[in-house]
């Protein structure tokens, strides 16, 4: 047995395995032992029918007491399902000298004489088949689930490789893994910082760490996903020293050509120049799915960024509603002191919904969303054909979130660009660690009008709740200056990531940070 | 009084039971916890706890229901709430589609 200075690993030699119980050799001297062992697998293990099911529902009861809730095993050598907590199957075991049983709910087989489940290669390869030809069946009626988690089984060249390199990493609080510095290449820390925050979006890191990624791109070279795993690897490796991330900067000049050359660049168009090329590149990632739903594109930045945003527009006459939903990967928000009207808002009389500081006269950024969904009016120069009353009518306009995103970004407009003036907004927005977006949500407003009672955030409904995970800063004028990051590390540790330099960071430097884009992500994940 | 009482709740808890594997939702349900404990991170927490408890006694020394009995108050301490809640909500709604129960 070999074992690595890290010692993660026990002391199982991998290509050997336990040895195996005579008792088990024996009974696979019997004749059709395997049918035999298929045939409980299918009809009280991993059913595929209905029938078999049904069959399984009505038998699969204790022959001693009747009950079914203490681990229900099955002889091996005839017909009894019995209790193992309860010892009933051990009984009918020394009764009857039957030496094994398969365990009914996972397929285990154990062993009365050896007094534990034994490991043998040809029942887990059956076990395995029939498990997997039972779950392929299942598939159809709970699509993703199962195939999301495969368990990894190692081939020989892995256990090669494993044999080589004894040593394992193991997560701790002080893992500094996943922490890299990434070098300015003139101007390019636009790049850097939004790099910092895709790269720490767990579910991304998750998908790329878990090489799921198909390369289907006439030329890899050019496809800005594979890029962007092995920049993952890169930034995974451990290595301490920064990268230099001149492969992608390359690839955002040829993909995205209003971002090339050296001059300073905005992040937040460059997030979106990136999610858009991402996106293009990742079409051959789920072919099939794309074919079944032209319109619904399910790669992973789809997946991960996209939310659907509501905008109702009611004509004034009729009050008829014509609603329209369009997917959005981030959320642009105005910010006060800019030109653009109907702000202030008077913030601060409501209670704050999402617990942030509320000090008078500081802007938060539930106050900005709020901004964002209330009901705007389009002005008599800005008349629309209404499609109920079928005439020329002034109308209101309202934006709601649709469908949440998994990970919502929203973006301060910091940098104003209007007729009148080009300035940067400095004004500070405080944001939350905990952001509930459900008061933002078009389902609340139907429920809203329709009188049901709007319950507070503390009523324990946590499907729309959201962290925080990154912040991107920007810090100068609108002519010059220099973004940063601050990045979550584990499940609570901050740090800010300048260029190639990164330090350790507090909460509260990071919830007293301006702010310029901020990343959230879902706290609960809904499976379909 | 209390035995028939108990009887009745074992009866009940037979025949949810049974319908549960009747219409392959428990497999369902099996699946999707599976998935909600790996995503968690339960699975790795337990998986570390199984090694440690492993090293301390031996592999030699250690049997499956020993490790059972070691890791299953720890185990069941460390499901996290939502995790029950959604599963908790995912038998409610099926019981109320099958309510001639």
């Amino acid at each position: 047995p070999r074992r690595g200075p890290g010692g993660g690993c026990l002391d199982v030699d991998f290509a050997v395995g336990p040895p195996g119980c005579s008792h088990v050799n024996s009974f696979k001297v019997g004749e059709n032992w395997r049918q035999g062992l298929r045939v409980i697998y299918q009809c009280f293990v991993w059913c595929r029918t209905p029938e078999t099911r049904k069959s399984k529902a009505k038998s699969c009861i204790c022959h001693v007491c009747g009950t079914h809730l203490n681990r229900l095993h099955s002889c091996l050598s005839c017909v009894f399902f019995g209790c193992f907590t309860e010892k009933h199957i051990h009984e009918h075991a020394q009764a009857k000298q039957h030496n094994l049983a398969v365990d009914l709910y996972y397929g285990g087989i154990y062993c009365f004489m050896c007094k534990d489940y034994v490991y043998d290669k040809d029942i887990e390869q059956i076990a395995k088949e029939e498990q997997g030809e039972a779950l392929k069946l299942q598939q159809c009626s709970v699509p993703g689930l199962g195939e999301k988690y495969p368990t990894w089984e190692t081939t020989k060249p892995e256990l090669e490789l494993l044999g080589h390199n004894p040593r394992r990493r193991r997560i701790t609080s002080s893992f500094t893994i996943g922490l890299r510095g990434l070098i300015n290449l003139g101007n390019t820390c636009f790049m850097n910082c939004i790099v910092q925050a895709l790269t720490h979006t767990p579910i991304l890191r998750d998908f790329f760490l878990s090489d799921r990624h198909r390369c289907e791109m006439p030329s890899p070279e050019l496809c800005l996903v594979c890029e962007m795993s092995s920049l993952f690897r890169e930034l995974y490796s451990g290595n301490p020293s920064p990268h230099v991330p001149y492969k992608l900067l390359h690839l955002v000049w040829i993909h995205a050509r209003h971002l090339a050359g050296y001059r300073q660049q905005d992040a937040h168009e460059f997030l979106i120049a990136a999610l858009d090329v991402l996106h293009r590149h990742c079409k051959g990632d789920d072919v099939g799915k794309a074919a079944n739903n032209p319109n619904h594109c399910n790669c992973i930045i789809d997946q991960i960024f996209t939310g659907g945003l509501q905008s109702d527009v009611t004509c004034q006459a009729c009050h008829g509603v014509s609603t329209t939903i369009d997917p959005c990967w981030d959320i642009s928000l105005d910010l006060p002191g800019s030109c653009t009207s109907f702000w202030p808002m008077s913030p601060g009389r409501e209670s704050s919904v999402n617990g942030e500081s509320h000090i008078p006269g500081t802007t938060t950024l539930t106050d900005c969303l709020r901004r964002f969904t209330r009901p705007e009016h389009l002005g008599s120069s800005a008349k629309i054909k209404c499609g109920s009353c079928q005439s020329y009518q002034e109308s209101t306009k309202q934006l709601m979130m649709n469908k949440l995103p998994v990970v919502a970004c929203f973006h301060f407009k910091r940098f104003e660009h209007s007729a009148k003036q080009r300035r940067k907004i400095t004004t500070y927005i405080s944001f939350p660690l905990e952001l509930d977006m459900t008061p933002f949500m078009a389902s609340s407003k139907e429920s809203r009008m329709n009188g049901q009672l709007q319950l507070p955030t503390s009523s324990g409904n946590d499907e729309n709740k959201y962290s925080l995970f990154a912040v991107v800063n920007h810090q100068g004028t609108l002519e010059s200056g220099h973004y940063t990051s601050f990045i979550r590390h584990h499940k609570d540790q901050w740090f800010k990531c300048d260029d190639a330099v990164i330090t350790k960071a507090s909460i509260k430097d990071v919830l007293d940070s301006e702010g310029y884009l901020l990343f959230y992500h879902k706290q609960v994940l809904e499976h379909e | 009084m209390v035995v028939s009482k108990m009887n009745k709740d074992a009866q009940m808890r037979a025949a949810i039971n049974q319908k549960l594997i009747e219409t392959g939702e428990r497999e369902r349900l099996k699946e999707l916890l599976r998935a909600k404990l790996i995503e968690c991170g339960w699975k790795d927490q337990l998986k570390a706890h199984c090694k440690e408890v492993i090293k301390e006694k031996g592999l030699e020394h250690v049997t499956v229901d020993d490790l059972v009995a070691e890791i299953t108050p720890k185990g069941r301490a460390l499901v996290p709430d939502s995790v029950k809640k959604e599963l908790l909500q995912r038998i409610r709604t099926f019981l109320a589609q099958h309510a001639s129960l």
